[in-house]
């Protein structure tokens, strides 16, 4: 079976074409770049939301965004199961179109951060994590000005086991320390109550490759390896 | 600046009398309002570089000599072919004088406007590199000021066009205190037949004339010859011509441009910067051999009301001319649609070679297309300082410091600390091509993705070693950021400068910038690489207090990798090899950061450069690769080796055990050893087992080499064979020490 | 009825859950730091001016409440909207 995702290119959107590589390249499966207001669901098994500042961030970064028709496309994909991952950029605009809990606001620093960090896996039982273990650390850079999660129903989320990663270190001990950007609770990614729908501020299509990890680790390939499996096993 | 009477109005101006003579022999009458606006714009020192060209006719045609040269000089950006049918554009420009007034919107609309020229040669943007020098922040808010705000605006713009930051370096010097410099430059990757498809020249009459982008305000009218004006005490009021970017436009007129370039109807590309639509009009056809028919009336405007001098003039930020082919007008009208760019069109080449602007039914502008870039170039005086001799004599002085101390001190000192606080506010992995990042290496190495080739670029110079010998100064940036890609595994491939220098209406100002642009012909001559572009900007002195800032000819140098395993890196890897230092050691003390730091002095003996000993080193190091010896690399610059050993000892932790007995020429002293700052050094980690053929290797290349310690896994770094006591430094309070700088001094 | 001009202000700010380390770093690193110590508390946020036409003042702030609500100008997540004051455009 061809395997068909979607790449939602926002005016702004800056890790659309590391994306699609990864995905075309790394992963081996058909990814397509689908400008937003062209975006169709039926064609697609999955779609991702990828980072950049789309619509320049202004107002508030992913709130324009969210009122895109790709949205209304993606809304029917998140009621049927399909997969959907919003990274960094894509987080914010998922959180502003609720598809996912809480709201990403402006880091504690002030500062724009870019650095590798360690998150551990709280969760393992979604489209994207299917293939991690819980307590596992995985290596993924993070580059973000707005990455402070903040959610004023955080009982529920963790009642719900809607929390999926938290900023950890090497060892995976949840430490102030290793919180790059005061988020609540160390909360790096949630998901919906689905399970299918996955928001995170790291970059997993950075941390791919071993040449372009530090450590030369691939954890990033885990998420979208998840996602075909899954993909995969639904379809037959 | 003398006023112009024309047709009833008068007008400021920054011409001389015997440049609007000039003109009006050129034109054979008076010029209009706009006309003489173009002028004082197009023949300014920023646009023209009048006072300069006569010294960089010295330079040979890169285009000419060397066959993978492909664009040089005189076009937006300079482009070299490297293989795989790829080519890289590269430019590097000065953003000094907005940034001293607004840093924040100076630094972005840089940013903006080198990303420009690397789009208008057909590339996609795939990195910035950032020069920037400021007086020192210690006790000084003001530097402070300046230095975080520079720093956000570059980051703000670049990260949000999603274009990563791989390098940079940061001066801190008081002669930069009243203008700071702010240089920027910008890689570009495309394939050679993109390349083919945007030229920045209009060649063909009966071409469309599309401008595109953000609309046309007011801004900036007069920014340009404003940056050719030294800053005095009115400059405040100057203000409102520095604009304010727009990263979110310019990423969408990045993504339109790339794929309207995609279609092969896209036959000229021009960038509106300095001079607005006046410069690129003029460059486009004037260049070009052809000559153009504008309505002004087509342009989109954004305040009601301008006139001819106003829009021709406007500087406002995020716009471009697009020359294309009649048959391909609609289908490049209906990408700049898809992205929801605003566009028009404003007119058409011909073959008349004027350039004629309308506005409505009124002629405002008919002028020779090559009037405008052709302006007649100054001849300045040049005369050494007399103050030079006395600098370069002065002693070091007597300390009572220990040189553990002296040490500590000098890895803590701002042009040597971490730079860290810096780099981390800019995305430098957008593009999942940093393969080598900030921090690991000298230079930055990304990859070309499908390929196993890597570009590897960097930028610098030593302003303080300049100062006191701009020839040998010149030489020295070169042999310093050649050597940065060089230790990353890279050969250097071309180069690119940015001279900011001071006043050249006065002789000793102009005599720096002479003998600096003496020095990087000579060298680039003898080690074959081609100079592919460069800017010049001027000016960079302040006229109450009448200081000058030091010479700062930026050097960035572009250098390819050939094979994932030949990339290189600075870190030291391994408890047990050898630590070797290639290279000669001279007390050459001048400018140094030891000088400074320890005893505020500016003099000494600045360090030589001899190009024949330099090609030998690099041919050597090369040789030393193909062998696979050499597990880390870093050149030595700013503090001596000594700094550049504790740099390679931070990431993993190591230390070493040094013993420099008979290691240097026994005529010199312990300080001159450690501090030296004599140009085309390297430290490299090599392997015992491998020593002997390396040995070999050196006295066939005639190189002079030491085995100066070995790697150890204590985080101490031991030092015996100097004429005072066998001494010992702790490498965790020195990387604490190297670390805390800035960020203790930026708190606030 | 005839439509009139009218200027509404609002402003956005961080409810106090969500914290406002802008408003916090400029009362503590910034005036605190300079002298200003009488300065106790700082709030930061965003400031619209948003000019339409309606029938009256109430119905223009009836409009904007709506529309903000709707289209989430503001985030009732993590932000407050409180409406400053309504004009006539003169």
């Amino acid at each position: 079976m061809t395997i068909k995702i979607a790449v939602i290119q926002f005016p702004g959107s800056n890790c659309d074409l590391d994306t699609i590589h990864v995905l075309n390249d790394v992963i081996g499966i058909k990814a397509d770049l689908i400008w937003h207001n062209h975006f169709k669901e039926a064609e697609f098994d999955g779609v991702v939301l990828p980072g950049g500042f789309s619509f320049g961030d202004y107002l508030r970064s992913g709130i324009i965004a969210a009122h895109s028709p790709a949205l209304d496309q993606a809304r029917i994909m998140l009621n049927d199961g399909r997969p959907i991952i919003g990274i960094c950029n894509g987080f914010q605009i998922l959180a502003e179109a609720q598809f996912l809990p809480g709201a990403l606001l402006r880091n504690d620093s002030l500062k724009f951060i870019c650095k590798w960090v360690n998150i551990r896996v709280e969760n393992k039982d979604t489209v994207f994590t299917n293939k991690m273990n819980v307590g596992d650390v995985l290596a993924i850079p993070i580059a973000h000005g707005e990455g402070r999660y903040f959610t004023d129903n955080l009982k529920e989320l963790e009642e719900n086991n809607q929390i999926v990663f938290k900023y950890s270190n090497e060892k995976g001990e949840i430490t102030p320390k290793d919180n790059p950007n005061g988020s609540q609770e160390s909360i790096a990614g949630v998901c919906n109550l689905d399970r299918n729908c996955l928001g995170l501020m790291p970059h997993p299509e950075r941390a791919s490759e071993s040449i372009l990890s530090p450590k030369g680790t691939e954890h990033g390939k885990l998420f979208f390896e998840s996602m075909v499996d899954f993909i995969k096993k639904r379809v037959s | 600046m003398p006023k112009v009477k024309l047709e009833g109005d008068e007008i400021d101006v920054d011409l001389t009398e015997s440049e609007i003579k000039w003109i009006k022999e050129t034109l054979n009458r008076d010029p209009s309002i706009t006309e003489i606006g173009m002028f004082d714009v197009m023949h300014s020192e920023h646009c023209s570089y009048k006072s300069s060209r006569p010294k960089l006719k010295l330079f040979e045609d890169a285009e000419k000599n060397y066959d993978y040269v492909l664009a040089g000089p005189g076009e937006d950006a300079g482009v070299i072919d490297i293989g795989n049918g790829y080519a890289l554009a590269f430019r590097i420009e000065s953003h000094n004088h907005p940034s001293a007034i607004e840093p924040y919107h100076g630094a972005a609309t840089g940013i903006g406007g080198i990303i420009r020229d690397v789009l208008c040669m057909g590339a996609r943007p795939i990195a910035l590199l950032d020069p920037l020098r400021f007086g020192p922040l210690k006790g000084n808010p003001h530097s402070q000021w300046l230095f975080k705000y520079v720093v956000k605006g570059i980051a703000d713009y670049g990260n949000c066009t999603g274009i990563p930051t791989i390098g940079g370096e940061v001066e801190f010097d008081e002669s930069f205190e009243s203008n700071c410099l702010v240089n920027v430059a910008c890689i570009g990757l495309g394939t050679i037949e993109d390349f083919k498809h945007a030229p920045s020249r209009a060649y063909n009459p009966g071409d469309y004339v599309i401008l595109m982008g953000g609309s046309t305000g007011r801004d900036g009218i007069h920014g340009v010859t404003f940056a050719s004006r030294t800053l005095t005490e009115m400059s405040e009021a100057d203000r409102p011509a520095v604009q304010i970017g727009d990263p979110f436009t310019k990423k969408m007129i990045i993504e339109a441009t790339l794929e309207a370039v995609k279609t092969g109807y896209v036959r000229g590309l021009k960038d509106l910067g300095g001079g607005g639509l006046s410069c690129a009009l003029s460059e486009l056809t004037g260049d070009g051999g052809t000559g153009g028919d504008i309505d002004m009336s087509k342009i989109f405007t954004r305040e009601p009301g301008m006139n001819s001098f106003e829009v021709m003039l406007s500087e406002s930020q995020e716009r471009m001319a697009f020359i294309v082919k009649p048959e391909g007008l609609e289908e490049i009208l209906k990408i700049f649609r898809k992205f929801e760019m605003a566009h028009a069109v404003i007119g058409r080449t011909d073959d008349s070679k004027v350039l004629k602007i309308h506005e409505g039914n009124n002629l405002v502008v008919n002028l020779p297309a090559t009037a405008l870039s052709d302006s007649p170039t100054i001849d300045r005086e040049e005369k050494r300082p007399a103050y030079l001799d006395d600098l370069i004599a002065q002693k070091t002085p007597e300390s009572s410091m220990s040189l553990e101390d002296i040490i500590y001190k000098l890895i803590a000192s701002e042009n040597i600390c971490n730079k860290e606080w810096i780099y981390r506010q800019y995305d430098h992995e957008v593009g999942v091509r940093s393969v080598v990042k900030c921090g690991e290496g000298d230079a930055g190495v990304l990859r070309i993705i499908g390929t196993n080739k890597f570009i590897a670029a960097s930028v610098g110079v030593n302003s303080k070693h300049c100062f006191l010998d701009p020839y040998n100064g010149a030489k020295g940036g070169l042999v310093e950021v050649c050597g940065n890609v060089i230790a990353n595994g890279a050969e250097p491939r071309a180069m690119v400068n940015c001279c900011n220098f001071g006043n050249p209406e006065k002789p000793e100002s102009f005599w720096f910038f002479s003998k600096a642009v003496e020095g990087m012909n000579d060298f680039c001559r003898a080690l074959r690489i081609p100079i592919v572009g460069g800017n010049v900007s001027f000016y960079n002195e302040d006229e109450v207090s009448n200081t000058a800032i030091k010479p700062t000819p930026v050097i960035m140098i572009v250098g390819i990798i050939e094979g994932k395993e030949n990339i290189i890196t600075l870190p030291f890897k391994n408890a047990g090899n050898d630590i070797l230092l290639i290279g000669e050691t001279k007390p050459e003390l001048g400018g140094s950061e030891y000088h400074s730091v320890i005893y505020d002095l500016e003099g000494g003996k600045p360090p030589k450069v001899d190009e024949k000993k330099i090609k030998n080193i690099w041919l050597f190091i090369h040789e030393l690769y193909a062998n696979k010896f050499v597990k880390a690399n870093h050149d030595v610059n700013k503090g001596g080796f000594i700094i550049t050993i504790a740099e390679m000892c931070f990431n993993n932790k190591l230390g070493a055990d040094l013993d420099l007995s008979n290691c240097f020429n026994e005529n010199l002293r312990d300080d001159e050893i450690l501090f030296s700052e004599s140009v085309g050094r390297f430290v490299i980690e090599t392997e015992t087992q491998n020593y002997d053929k390396i040995m070999e290797l050196a006295q066939k290349f005639d190189i002079k080499i030491n085995k100066i310690g070995i790697l150890i896994h204590e985080p101490e770094i031991n030092i015996k064979g100097l004429k005072m006591t066998d001494f010992k430094l702790d490498s965790r309070k020195m990387k604490n020490l190297y670390d805390s700088t800035i960020p203790k001094l930026m708190e606030i | 009825m005839e439509r009139q001009e009218f200027i509404v202000e609002v402003v956005l700010e961080n409810k106090p859950q969500a914290r406002d380390p802008v408003g916090t770093t400029i009362q503590k690193d910034l005036l605190a730091k300079k002298g200003y110590e009488m300065v106790t508390k700082v709030r930061s946020g965003q400031y619209l001016r948003i000019y339409l036409s309606a029938e009256n003042e109430e119905q223009a702030k009836e409009i904007v409440e709506k529309f903000c609500n709707e289209l989430r100008i503001f985030n009732p997540v993590t932000q407050n909207l409180t409406i400053l004051k309504v004009n006539k455009q003169s």
